[in-house]
């Protein structure tokens, strides 16, 4: 019993930094129909923002923060700099210059930092455990649950209880209504992609101090959120956070039954799901958001 | 202007000269003329692999310095250029039969992963090569051995001799061990000799949790391991999985709850990667430790410090000694054909980065130490370096019946 509770809170912390990493990705397609195969990208990048500044000395959440905003910086650059010229390009196209810039990417981090990896330490006030009766669980990893419910929260918040939530849901069901309302398409492009990628970081960032830095983690990452968009359904927020929660869960469940082959879970379930409901669990028709 | 007319008078010149003397001259002649054996030695490393491809490019810069340091004192000729396998072992046999078939390459090292050693020595083998390697399963030397593969390294039967037997003999009451094990060849070289160690010497083996090798999240694997209380975790796994399984395992409290030992770590720049306070306390076996005091290994110091400002890490060492053998054969064969070269292996002695060294004729297995060290306190270092000391250094192998190998 207690082996079984440990599991699934490992699953709940896992599934969590998931739906982070997952959800700009989904938000990104929801809205823009943009396959984005540099969304990883940014979870690294987020990761080696902390790694950097924490090196020179900075505090490790105002490491955090200054690490998701300089990765939205890019983020921007990027999205209107290069990316914005192929979103009426047919769909490879997207997948291309994502990727490139994927690799181009990845190939400038082990330039500048090296292919070795590299440690984060845990922030001081939140190392060792907390327990409760028999079962106890890092302190930090705790952080990481809270701070990703949080987001969870307030990302359904803005979504569904504010004015530009409800153009970007709009958007996601009829973008071209949207556009002949007068709204910004452009620019409620840009906003939705930075919002993706400053999640992502968020997620990176949180996630160094569990599992290193190193340049293969940000593939390693857009490979999973793949996973959770398309069994939760691409362009569905609640989808995201229910896959994540299930893909981890299930996740650290098949540790204990089948440990070699835990890493593979995920794309049974995902197997399992596009068998079953090809559009995802919680896809609907226009793709809700909620 | 004059200057570039007369320099490009002179280059046509020297290339004509180059040319006509190439045209004129046979093979043999130009052979002959050059008294040196020719050896290209070709790094068939996992340049990409996620996980260990840290560990293959230091392998490569290694095996590069190596040619470049020691042909000249050698008496040969040596260039060295490098292919990625990709950690895929068809991948791995795809671009180094290109490289016999296409490129006439005769000689390789390489091979940090186990699976894809396993392959190039079968093809190296078939072309009539030398394969040096660095991958760790008992079979490179063992059942799948070659008379055309030899491995510098420890292979995993003296890795699990090394620290298991050593670290049962220190804590003789520490008899619960459950092992954390990546599913692969090396891995399960490594959890089969560890319980066989384990048997011999009256502990129990409470459990394995295997892995895959993608795997970076052990949270899950380590609840298995604090479920089954064992005494001590024991790690099998390599590289940067090694990091991340020991880092969670701090992460988890299990340093304070039990012994950890790494059974196999991959050197100085997986301990900086770990960090002075997550290895302290920690026992870790290694083939390789910069503060060994022997001769060649003072030498090798201070050959990286100048070239690359650093102490060599156990991948570079081992990258410079696969290179290394080679080069010694052509020397002491003074010939490039590979089968003079693999006369002049078997058997070689040498004074190597761990002390004496020799390359048993039977299975071409080279005979060194393996180090059991343990993680020291931070405020024990000496210098930034200095996270480990040496408890025990062990030469264990297996004797020629129980090796296996058949084949030389």
């Amino acid at each position: 019993m207690q082996l079984l509770v440990s599991q699934l809170l490992n699953g709940v912390g896992l599934g969590m930094i998931y739906f982070l990493v997952a959800v700009g990705l989904t938000l990104i397609f929801g809205v823009m129909r943009f396959v984005n195969f540099a969304h990883g990208v940014f979870y690294l990048l987020g990761a080696y923002g902390v790694l950097t500044l924490s090196e020179h000395g900075a505090n490790f959440f105002v490491a955090v923060v200054g690490s998701i905003a300089l990765v939205m910086i890019f983020a921007l650059v990027l999205e209107r700099g290069v990316l914005s010229r192929v979103y009426e390009l047919p769909p490879f196209f997207h997948i291309l210059s994502t990727f490139g810039v994927t690799l181009m990417v990845e190939e400038a981090v082990r330039t500048f930092w090296t292919a070795a990896p590299h440690r984060v330490p845990t922030p001081p006030g939140f190392r060792g455990l907390a327990t409760l009766g028999p079962f106890f669980y890092p302190n930090y990893r705790l952080v990481v649950i809270a701070i990703a419910m949080v987001c969870a929260v307030a990302l359904w918040v803005f979504l569904e209880r504010t004015r530009y939530g409800a153009t970007i849901r709009a958007g996601a069901e009829h973008r071209e209504t949207v556009r002949l309302l007068g709204i910004d398409v452009a620019r409620l492009f840009s906003f939705n992609f930075v919002l993706g990628a400053g999640l992502a970081a968020l997620a990176g960032a949180l996630v160094s101090p569990i599992r290193g830095v190193d340049p293969n983690m940000g593939l390693e990452a857009l490979a999973i959120a793949f996973v959770v968009c398309v069994v939760g359904g691409l362009g569905s927020f609640r989808g995201a956070l229910v896959a994540a929660l299930l893909v981890g869960i299930m996740q650290s469940l098949a540790t204990s039954l089948w440990g070699s082959g835990a890493s593979l879970v995920a794309y049974l379930v995902m197997m399992l799901v596009l068998l079953v409901k090809p559009q995802g669990l919680f896809a609907g028709p226009g793709r809700s958001t909620s | 202007m004059t200057r570039i007319a007369l320099s490009r008078r002179t280059l046509l010149r020297s290339a004509a000269a180059v040319s006509i003397g190439s045209l004129a001259s046979p093979a043999i002649l130009r052979s002959a003329l050059a008294a040196e054996p020719d050896v290209p030695i070709c790094g068939a490393w996992e340049m990409t692999a996620p996980g260990i491809a840290n560990t293959a490019a230091l392998c490569d810069r290694g095996s590069r310095l190596a040619v470049e340091t020691l042909a000249k004192p050698l008496g040969i000729t040596c260039s060295y250029s490098t292919i990625d396998t990709e950690g895929d072992p068809g991948k791995g046999v795809r671009k180094v039969a290109e490289q016999i078939n296409q490129r006439g390459g005769k000689f390789f090292v390489g091979g940090a992963s186990s699976a894809v050693a396993l392959a190039v020595s079968k093809e190296v083998s078939k072309s009539g090569g030398i394969y040096v390697t660095t991958g760790g399963a008992d079979e490179l030397t063992g059942t799948e051995c070659a008379k055309s593969t030899f491995r510098w390294p420890v292979a995993t039967y003296g890795a699990v001799e090394g620290t298991v037997r050593p670290l049962r003999e220190r804590l003789p009451a520490a008899k619960r061990w459950f092992t954390i094990t990546p599913k692969y060849v090396f891995g399960d070289a490594l959890l089969s000799n560890t319980q066989r160690v384990l048997a011999e010497t009256g502990a129990e083996h409470v459990g394995n949790a295997y892995h895959g090798l993608a795997e970076r999240e052990f949270s899950g694997y380590l609840t298995d391991a604090l479920a089954a209380k064992p005494d001590v975790l024991c790690l099998h796994s390599f590289s940067g999985q090694t990091i991340d399984v020991l880092r969670q395992a701090a992460e988890f409290g299990l340093k304070d709850k039990m012994t950890i030992l790494v059974v196999w770590s991959a050197g100085l720049d997986q301990y900086r990667a770990m960090g002075a306070e997550l290895l302290d306390g920690v026992y870790v076996g290694a083939q390789y430790w910069h503060g060994v005091d022997a001769p060649v290994n003072r030498e090798l110091v201070t050959l990286f410090r100048k070239t690359f400002n650093s102490p060599p890490t156990y991948s570079e060492v081992s990258g410079y000694m696969l290179a290394r053998l080679i080069m010694e054969g052509a020397a002491k064969a003074k010939s490039n054909d590979p089968a003079k070269m693999i006369a002049a292996m078997e058997g070689l002695r040498y004074e190597g980065p761990t002390g004496s060294e020799e390359i048993r004729p039977f299975d071409h297995q080279c005979i060194k130490d393996y180090y059991l060290l343990r993680g020291k306190a931070p405020k024990a270092m000496a210098d930034a370096d200095d996270f480990l000391e040496v408890l025990a250094s062990i030469r264990a192998f297996q004797d020629r019946d129980k090796a296996g190998c058949t084949a030389i």
